[in-house]
């Protein structure tokens, strides 16, 4: 029987199947490419995915953890407020939101390397997997911390979206770059 | 030209292909972890299946062009699979539902027995492939795959064949030599 779980995690592997491709994509571009930026307030496509991976450090092992002590699906996620407001706010639009960005989740760098693009592969190769495992826990009961305050917790299932819709985000914004 | 499946002809007559995809290089068809009930037809470029166990990449099994190609085991439990399905080089393929393939066959028992052969003979490789697992000589397993789909070696890279045959690409590359 198909579980709400399923319709919520589902759409999040497809979107991580995209965002793999486009990567994919990015990493033909030659080094200086990838590097460009139109000014110094703007990105340049190894920055956003730089700003990604930043991410990424600080989510996936929330993740995991707050998988491996998750109750077991009980019934349809109920998104939370704190996370609605969150997913809300990432989620990508049609023109771009502006959005600041903490320095500590600047990457900053003109000089970057492509295997920024390879760390960020590895780190979907793991979200997939993380995806997987959640499908079978509970998402509303499970908790991880919110990256910008260890103060504030999110639902797994805010959390879950919320990164998913982050690289999206970041990864539209990346292909603006390298046009 | 190779001849094409019946299948894949009478699909093509009753125009029942769901979209076209075109994937680049490294692109990938599927994810481990989706639910793909999808059959592929390649119409250029090869893919490969694989499976990645604690980060190392396994390869399953390769489709090249005029092959029909699926997530088998999505396919017939329609469940989640920790396939992944990626384009080894530019790849274009055609996409067609379970449903309406399940529905094609049923109404036609020249297609019944067109699929319970295929469905055989997808058995037969897979005891096959089972056997080349099992054996142990790195000799051995290059030698049986060679002699069964020499087809591998002209189209594939040789790190992919290396993952199938489950060897480095060095010990690929010496055992070639011979």
């Amino acid at each position: 029987m198909k579980t709400n779980n399923e319709t919520v995690i589902m759409d999040l592997i497809e979107i991580t199947r995209i965002n793999l491709n486009q990567i994919e994509k990015l990493n033909l571009l030659t080094t200086e490419k990838l590097n460009f930026k139109e000014n110094s307030e703007k990105w340049s496509v190894l920055e956003c995915i730089a700003h990604l991976n930043i991410y990424g450090d600080f989510y996936l092992p929330e993740i995991e953890n707050s998988i491996k002590y998750a109750e077991s699906y009980k019934e349809p996620f109920k998104p939370g407020v704190v996370g609605n407001y969150f997913v809300k706010l990432i989620q990508p639009k049609e023109d771009l939101n502006k959005m600041k960005t903490l320095s500590k989740f600047d990457p900053n760098g003109s000089d970057l390397d492509r295997d920024i693009l390879m760390e960020f592969k590895n780190q979907q190769i793991r979200m997939l997997d993380l995806l997987s495992k959640a499908l079978t826990v509970n998402l509303t009961k499970a908790k991880t911390a919110v990256s910008i305050s260890k103060m504030i917790k999110m639902r797994l299932g805010d959390t879950l979206k919320f990164v998913v819709y982050h690289n999206q985000r970041h990864i539209n914004q990346a292909n603006k770059v390298s046009i | 030209m190779k001849n094409k499946p019946l299948l894949i002809e009478r699909i093509e007559g009753l125009d029942l292909w769901e979209k076209e995809v075109e994937l680049s290089r490294n692109e990938f068809l599927k994810v481990s972890g989706s639910i793909d009930t999808n059959l592929y037809y390649i119409l250029s470029g090869s893919l490969r299946i694989f499976i990645i166990d604690e980060s190392e990449e396994h390869t399953i099994r390769f489709g090249y062009q005029d092959n029909m190609i699926a997530s088998l085991n999505s396919f017939i439990s329609e469940k989640p699979s920790e396939y992944f399905i990626q384009a080894i080089k530019k790849t274009k393929i055609k996409v067609i539902g379970k449903k309406a393939v399940m529905k094609l066959i049923e109404g036609s028992p020249e297609l019944q027995q067109f699929w319970n052969i295929a469905l055989e003979q997808i058995i037969f490789q897979q005891l096959e492939r089972e056997q080349d697992i099992l054996i142990s000589s790195p000799k051995e397993r290059y030698r049986r795959v060679m002699e069964r789909s020499p087809q591998l070696f002209q189209e594939i890279p040789n790190k992919y064949i290396a993952s199938y045959l489950r060897m480095t690409p060095e010990t690929l590359s010496r055992i070639k030599k011979y």
